[in-house]
């Protein structure tokens, strides 16, 4: 039995400012490099210009012309002309090119320049910049780049050959074949930018050498500069000369028409630092098209082509919703798809990971993260969901232990678990040989949940075990420690292994002997201490054959395997096999196996957070409405509670039925049950049972009360008791209900009831408080 | 100076002590939690000191500031 001096402490304050990193901060951002979720999608990085196509084709598919148009405006100020000249390198990216046609990004963006409209009321009036800009000549060049400074509010003016505005339009677009309607439409908004036109001047060398003189800014279109400076050798990447101090680009810049509105995107951002007088290389950004990281997952993506116009021009507005409803999206959820927690709160990994290393860091104030770090089942499917691997667990159990170790995490949110761990290695401790051998050669550990939950299978199987196995096959039923494990709390756990390895030594008379686990959480908390064997049963029973009498369902089940065995191939499949071998036909789930999520009882979600841990119960049930076969005892019980059939694997290979499924008391209740009644037949011991010298009746709301309120019938007990010895309670006259308290452990509970006589209670209902009450 | 007092219940005389056989009156309490203190008014008995926290009290008032102090 574990030391009785071992108690779970209240933290003493909240004044403790202590902090100790959890992670430094390479190795954090290590881990969120990891996640790809706000990658930019396959089109987006494509794009150089930095169009979000993704969400342009959101738009547009919910025919949402005016805002899809208002987000390609932002990159495009002459959105015909870009529409119908550009190359269109994001459609040769899109995701869909693996299984089908990519999407017509360049058809629906001429749909939407054709019919979205721009808003009608004028914005405020903006403030128009102090420095001026001028720019010569013509060309696609200084056309947009003529509307990028517009855009961006410089007083412009250009000073170019051509008389007005229209030639000086149809002069830019003359050799890239743009179709007169949408000459026409960006010719209109042309026309309404605030510029200042001087036509019909040809501007000469030393009229571009002066300009410096009277503007901030000075720019010639390529062609200009190679006529006018033969000498001159601009910089393609910053479209600037830094010996004639102008913008401009050689004549291959004049390429086609995405190449010319890219180079007019570096050309004002170049503007934008010479009139601040600052170099032009400096602070630029992210320029042009990126590589992306993002992964989008297209199993269930039907393969699809684009579809075709039937107008000479390009798709009506029903087409174009049509096409870009073909989008998929792209995106990564590989993670949150599997994880009902994540689904719970709405986060990324990469994101959560971020707040929950902030929280930790929190030294004084809340902590706004601690529901979260604490409702993770820390069950690893994450890791096997996600691309990259991505390890939500450690990062939730690194922000437990830490906020443990600095004294910041809170009790109350596994105060229950933890005291249910210490009476499993404690009251309902049982440790001992099989009758007839000093040390054993194997010891059974079914783990603290089937004794909880199915005493009689524990029972069935350590008789079926320890009779057909040679070299004794000892007894342990306890806690493996996972409990404080899950809860953060380090140093609990080294005493529960110490304790654990002492007493495995005792039975194996100095040497542990094989562990034969029942529960794969168990298994894989044991094979991490040091030089102990662990299997689990069903190997063992695999390796023996199963016994007589066993029966399978007659239905087609599901199995649901346990985050226990995640990474443990052998076990599910042993799983299977026996379940094969008792008849049952298995319908495969899309998360099963190594991808299967927790059933809620994991990381101790389930004391932490009910409702996270309802949800991800739910989770695991909607993947079939088989009857669920588990290997693991807390998976049983939670399904069962969700009124699911579910079955441990071992109840049908032992003909057992554990029923119902437990409230908190009978779960207590049972272990104790189980462990007096071995002794008593097994081991011949006597065992003395001292309950309360009186009677306690519930009625059913209070029994249902007590279960959500995490209040044990013992702690009822332990209140009535000390009324009876204090004498303290008190009678509400309005209900006629005595009402008493006693403060038990870190609470204070209190119990109403009606007494039939001295020594018979009605409890009626009973709830509890951390606070501690004190008169002053 | 009048202290503040987070919260006061007034028992009307409708509460007894069992153990002092007198009814708990309106008194001055105070909770305790990770070593904040909150004044409070309860029902409490004059004799013994025994002060009552209602059901709807401990599930209401006093469980949320737990959480918000657990989670300083
Ligand atoms: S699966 Fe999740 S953690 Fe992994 S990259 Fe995608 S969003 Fe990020
Ligand atoms: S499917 Fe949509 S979001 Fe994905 S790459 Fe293609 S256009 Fe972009
Ligand atoms: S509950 Fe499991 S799958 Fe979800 S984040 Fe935590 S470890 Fe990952
Ligand atoms: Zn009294």
């Amino acid at each position: 039995m574990m030391d009785e001096q071992i108690r779970i402490e209240e933290r003493g304050s909240t004044h403790v400012y202590r902090q100790i990193k959890m992670l430094s901060e390479e190795e954090l951002v290590l881990r969120e490099s990891r996640c790809v979720y706000e990658q930019p999608a396959y089109c987006v990085a494509a794009c150089p210009l930095k169009l979000d196509a993704k969400a342009f084709m959101d738009a547009a598919a919910k025919d949402q012309f005016d805002k899809a148009l208002q987000l390609y405006e932002k990159i495009a100020p002459f959105p015909a002309i870009l529409a119908a000249g550009c190359e269109a390198p994001c459609e040769h990216k899109c995701k869909l090119c693996e299984l089908g046609e990519g999407i017509a990004v360049r058809d629906v963006e001429q749909a939407v320049v054709r019919y979205g409209k721009r808003p009608t009321v004028k914005g405020f009036l903006r403030m128009k910049k102090k420095q001026t800009v001028v720019l010569f000549g013509s060309g696609l060049l200084i056309l947009f780049l003529t509307g990028e400074l517009v855009k961006k509010n410089y007083p412009v003016t250009v000073v170019s050959e051509e008389p007005d505005l229209e030639q000086w339009l149809r002069a830019a677009v003359e050799k890239a074949g743009i179709p007169e309607d949408a000459v026409q439409h960006d010719l209109a908004l042309l026309k309404k930018m605030d510029l200042t036109l001087r036509g019909a001047e040809l501007p000469d060398a030393q009229q571009i050498r002066a300009a410096a003189e009277e503007f901030n800014a000075v720019c010639v279109s390529p062609a200009l500069t190679a006529g006018l400076f033969p000498e001159a050798a601009p910089d393609q990447a910053l479209m600037y000369d830094r010996d004639l101090h102008i913008v401009t680009g050689s004549g291959e810049s004049e390429g086609g028409v995405l190449a010319a509105a890219e180079a007019a995107k570096r050309a004002a951002l170049s503007v934008d630092r010479i009139v601040q007088k600052l170099d032009p290389s400096n602070m630029r950004g992210t320029e042009g098209t990126s590589e992306t990281r993002l992964y989008t997952n297209t199993e269930k993506v039907q393969p699809s082509d684009r579809l075709p116009h039937d107008m000479a021009d390009g798709y009506s507005r029903e087409q174009a919703v049509r096409e870009a409803q073909r989008c998929i999206q792209c995106h990564c959820d590989e993670c949150i798809k599997g994880c009902a927690y994540l689904q719970h709160y709405k986060k990324y990994p990469r994101i959560l990971t971020r707040e929950i290393y902030n929280n930790v860091g929190v030294i004084m104030g809340d902590h706004m993260m601690n529901k979260p770090i604490n409702a993770c089942s820390l069950c690893g499917q994450c890791t096997v969901t996600c691309p990259n691997g991505y390890d939500m667990a450690e990062i939730c159990h690194r922000a437990r232990q830490n906020m443990v170790s600095t004294d910041k995490m809170a009790l109350a949110p596994h105060e229950f678990a933890l005291l249910d761990m210490l009476f499993s290695n404690r009251e309902a401790f049982l440790s001992r040989t099989q009758p007839g051998y000093e040390s054993c050669k194997y010891v059974f550990f079914p783990g603290c949940q089937a004794g909880a939950v199915a005493p009689e299978t524990v029972r069935a199987a350590w008789t079926d075990l320890s009779s057909r196995l040679e070299g004794g096959v000892a007894l342990m039923l306890g806690c493996c420690g996972a409990i404080c494990d899950w809860a953060g709390r380090y140093e609990l756990y080294d005493t529960v292994k110490e304790f654990i390895d002492r007493e495995l030594e005792k039975l194996g008379g100095g040497t542990a002997p094989v562990v034969i686990a029942g529960c794969p959480t168990c298994m894989k908390e044991l094979k991490g201490h040091e030089g102990l064997e662990v299997k689990g049963i069903w190997d063992v029973l695999l390796e023996i054959g199963l016994p007589e009498g066993g029966q399978g369902l007659d239905r087609p089940v599901a199995v649901h395997d346990a985050c226990g065995a995640r990474g443990d191939h052998a076990a599910q499949e042993a799983i299977r096999t026996i379940a094969g071998k008792l008849g049952m036909e298995i319908t495969e789930t899309e998360y099963s196996g190594d991808r299967s999520p927790c059933c809620g009882y994991g990381g101790l979600t389930a004391y932490a957070n009910k409702e996270v841990a309802h949800e991800m119960t739910e989770l695991c049930l909607s993947r079939s409405d088989a009857p669920y076969i588990t290997y693991c005892m807390a998976c049983r019980d939670r399904f069962a509670r969700e009124g699911r059939q579910s079955r441990h694997i071992l109840e049908l290979v032992y003909g057992t039925d554990a029923g119902a499924p437990p409230d908190i008391s009978e779960k207590r209740y049972n272990r104790m049950r189980l462990k007096n009644d071995l002794l008593k037949e097994v081991w011949n011991e006597e065992v003395y049972e001292v309950g309360p010298d009186f009677d306690i009746h519930y009625t059913p709301e209070a029994l249902q009360l007590m279960d959500q309120r995490m209040i044990l019938k013992s702690d009822v007990i332990d209140v009535l008791k000390y009324a009876r010895e204090s004498g303290e309670a008190i009678l509400d006259q309005e209900s006629g209900l005595y009402i008493a308290r006693a403060r038990i452990g870190n609470a204070t509970f209190w119990v109403k009831y009606t007494q039939e006589n001295e020594n018979t209670y009605l409890v009626r209902s009973a709830y509890s408080h951390r606070m501690n009450i004190v008169t002053r | 100076m009048e202290e503040k007092n987070y919260y006061t219940i007034d028992p009307e005389g409708k509460l007894t002590c069992m153990k002092c056989g007198i009814p708990l009156v309106k008194g001055k309490a105070k909770f305790m939690y990770l070593d904040n203190g909150f004044p409070v008014e309860l029902p409490v008995c004059p004799q013994c000191g025994f002060v009552y926290v209602p059901e709807e009290l401990a599930l209401g008032k006093v469980a949320s500031v737990e959480r918000a102090l657990e989670d300083k």
